[in-house]
């Protein structure tokens, strides 16, 4: 207590205000002396796991290298003139833009109806939490689930297939590999728009509720409110919603190897992502593993998210409104 | 779920069934009890030095062959004293244990899988050293040799040697390929001479309103069978391979044999024969449905009975398939007769600490006592000759002994070619294409050669 001295003391030597200045600074000298203690063991951490591995990612992209005990031998840009000339990245990369743009506005505008929809919605918050449950379920079981209930089986049909027999439309080969992209599509829509719009209406809980009452009594319509109050409101939030997405999506794996394929094998080329094709080269070959190219493949990864998020928060950048 | 994931799980490349059950018609295989409780035979070879081994396995220790080799394991454990250091690894375990670990010094002594994979993932990085000697040890049968009771035509192969001519694999197991029916639904059916036969076959189960061909269409490798069956047989052994090792692409058009193979599969993908779903389908729910008798037909390996069986079993039903099977016919025009096997054999790697323990208990296996448990237990085919078979691989295992034919191993082996990439590029995007009637059969021979320059170019 800096106060209690000075009532005690009939002369005090220092001020009031220069004794409290003196404490936080003996404060502030103590939490430098922290600084460093409490920050070097994340770093290190960090740049263990993280700095280090990222680096000798994009040093092996330019080697060929077997793995464990081989010695990568420096091949410059071969790796990347080899993916560029190859179908199966091509198929890859654009799959996994398409998954990005796609699938990405398709989960962003089911989020948004949803923000629109469940916060004047009775039981809101337990449908909130019911949307959520796609994401606690492993995207391998999610896969199998689908799967089996899109199986094209005349007179033993899978389920959605089945239903769509009982009111009289034709079923649908959803498997077929030139369906099945859209397929998985369709999927990572529905099982990733739970998590959206929970971090969405989250930034939507925080919006004073006076205003949309003054936006009811000014007569605005649901599409009026969205775009006037809950929007402008909660673009950081949606900035960084899109961020996430586009680093979660260029990972996709698991739903397309257990949909696309029989699920031992890799499936068709036409229906690879990024991910499978790291995946591929590293474990998937029938010959000694690819890790160099794996790496090149990483490499284009990263270049690509680091494109995308850039662009994207370029893209969305506004001033921060205050409320 | 978890059914369908095990179902997958067993998948092919040896693929059985559980164990336990199966068997002919009544979905049940005497002997097995018989075969584990047997006494161990005596070891023919045994080493004189090495006091163990390492051995990483193909299978899993609860599956068929697992339990045929554990017992095998046990026996040679009694009678030499040799101890047995065994990892079941499961299929995958060349890309996934054996090719890294051929950098380092913990290499296993001796490891397993088919021939194609072994030369794809380990002999191609110089990771095997030659058994030849295995075939002068004696398997514990007086002074009978590997040699004497194996037919050189099981091993003597170019795509079982190294690039020095030596032998990198001992075959125990052996998988061979055919055309399966059910023969209480054919009981007439006379196995097709020619492929107009073939056809005939086919166009009468559709009209009996049958689908004629199950495929399971999603495995890209059970797609490919058809173009590379009928190929073998106008181009001979090792005559694909070759084509797919032109860096032009322009062997697929020079050999004429190609083209024809191909119009051929245009025929089949244009007829209509493929069972309705086929090509929206997950493994193993075609062959399932063949064995559910809504298709006539169903072209796949040894392991097609072992894994409809089970199938069946699971179902719950009392009744089984009585298993037919025969060859893909001779083109009349092509001048090979074809049978088509896929060895799976022991090998021992270079840098082996033990290699005399591991290539005594490779003889061992051979032993008849022993080997006599794949077919009894895991209701496969073996090299040996004299063991008998479940009935529903008499005609595979006639085929494969039949010294007219010339063989040639799975899909000539292409599967293993540039680690799998030339497939992946450049053949199976096209024969599939070719199969489901997207493209005639000049487009898929005119794709192959531009595709195959491409990807050779780029692969430098």
């Amino acid at each position: 207590m800096a106060a209690s001295p000075q009532t005690s003391r009939p002369a005090p030597v220092t001020s009031p205000e220069a004794d409290v200045t003196s404490a936080a600074g003996a404060h502030l000298v103590r939490k430098k002396r922290l600084f460093w203690p409490f920050l070097l063991p994340a770093i290190g951490l960090y740049v263990l796991f993280m700095v280090v591995p990222t680096v000798a990612t994009v040093v092996l992209g330019f080697t060929s290298w077997q793995g464990a005990g081989d010695t990568p031998e420096f091949n410059g840009v071969g790796n990347f003139t080899e993916l560029f000339a190859s179908d199966a990245f091509l198929y890859s990369f654009l799959n996994t833009l398409l998954y990005i743009f796609v699938a990405g506005v398709g989960t962003f505008l089911l989020a948004f109806l949803f923000t629109m929809v469940l916060r004047e919605m009775r039981g809101g918050k337990l449908v909130r939490a019911i949307l959520f449950f796609p994401n606690i379920v492993a995207p391998v079981a999610l896969g199998m689930f689908f799967s089996i209930i899109m199986i094209y089986r005349p007179n033993r049909q899978g389920l959605v297939n089945y239903l769509l027999e009982s009111i009289g439309v034709d079923a649908v080969k959803f498997l077929a590999p030139e369906n099945v992209t859209w397929v998985v599509i369709g999927c990572l829509i529905w099982a990733s728009a739970g998590f959206y719009i929970t971090i969405l209406m989250a930034a939507v809980d925080r919006i004073p509720p006076y205003l949309y009452e003054d936006a009811d009594i000014a007569g605005a319509t649901p599409w009026q409110k969205f775009r006037n109050v809950t929007l402008p409101l909660t673009w950081d939030v949606i900035g960084v919603a899109g961020v996430l997405w586009t680093i979660g999506a260029i990972k996709i794996f698991e739903l397309v190897f257990v949909l696309a394929g029989p699920g031992t094998y890799s499936p068709p080329i036409e229906s690879w992502t990024l991910g499978l094709y790291v995946f591929d080269r590293s474990f998937g070959t029938a010959g000694s593993p690819e890790y160099g190219m794996a790496c090149a493949a990483a490499v284009m990864m990263i270049a690509l998210v680091s494109v995308l998020v850039v662009a994207l928060r370029r893209l969305m950048r506004r001033e921060t409104i205050q409320f | 779920m978890a059914a369908a994931a095990v179902l997958t799980l067993a998948g092919c490349g040896g693929g059985s069934d559980a164990g336990g059950g199966g068997g002919e018609a009544p979905l049940t295989l005497p002997g097995v009890d018989d075969y584990l409780n047997a006494p161990c035979p005596e070891v023919g070879t045994k080493p004189a030095t090495d006091k163990e081994f390492t051995y990483w396995s193909m299978w899993t220790e609860d599956e068929p062959q697992g339990k045929v080799l554990s017992k095998a394991i046990r026996c040679f454990q009694d009678k030499t004293g040799v101890k047995v250091n065994v990892q079941w690894l499961g299929r995958k375990l060349l890309t996934q244990n054996v090719a890294p670990s051929l950098n380092t010094d913990t290499v296993p002594d001796l490891f397993d899988q088919d021939i194609s994979q072994v030369r794809a993932a380990v002999v191609a990085a110089g990771g095997t050293q030659s058994v030849e000697d295995v075939l002068d040890y004696k398997v514990g049968e007086g002074d009978k040799t590997v040699r004497d009771v194996v037919p050189a035509s099981f091993y003597d192969m170019p795509q079982a040697k190294q690039d020095d001519g030596a032998l990198f694999s001992v075959p125990y197991e052996i998988l061979g390929n055919a055309w399966w029916y059910n023969k209480d639904l054919f009981p007439d059916l006379k196995p097709p001479q020619t492929m107009d036969d073939l056809f005939a076959l086919f166009d009468k189960a559709k009209a009996d309103g049958m689908a004629a061909i199950a495929q399971d269409g999603d495995i890209n490798f059970y797609n490919a069978y058809f173009f590379t069956q009928i190929a073998a047989r106008y181009v001979g052994p090792g005559g694909l391979s070759e084509a797919a090792q032109d860096k032009t692409g322009q062997a697929w058009k020079t050999e004429p044999g190609f083209a024809k193979a191909a119009a051929l599969v245009e025929r089949m993908g244009d007829g209509g024969y493929f069972i309705d779903g086929w090509d929206a389908s997950k493994f193993p729910q075609v062959q399932q449905r063949w064995a559910d008798g809504e298709a006539a037909f169903l072209f796949v390996g040894s392991w097609g009975p072992s894994e409809t069986r089970e199938y069946l079993n699971k179902q719950g039903g009392d009744k089984g398939i009585s298993y037919g099977s025969f060859q893909f016919p001779t083109p009349s025009d092509a001048p090979h007769k074809i049978v088509e096997q896929l060895p799976i054999g022991f090998s021992v790697t270079k840098k082996a600490a033990h290699p005399e323990a591991a290539k005594a208990f490779i003889a061992y296996v051979l032993n008849k006592d022993i080997l006599s448990g794949i077919p009894a237990v895991a209701d496969n085919l073996t090299p040996r000759p004299d063991l008998a078979v479940p009935d529903s691989l008499k005609d595979v295992k006639a085929a494969l002994e039949d010294d007219s034919a010339e063989r040639a191993i799975f899909m000539d082996g292409l599967d293993g070619l540039a680690a799998g990439k030339w497939v992946d590029n450049v053949f199976y995007p096209l024969n599939n294409d070719l199969l489901k009637g997207n493209i005639s059969a000049q487009q898929f021979i005119d794709g192959l050669a531009a595709k195959q320059a491409e990807f050779w170019k780029a692969a430098g």
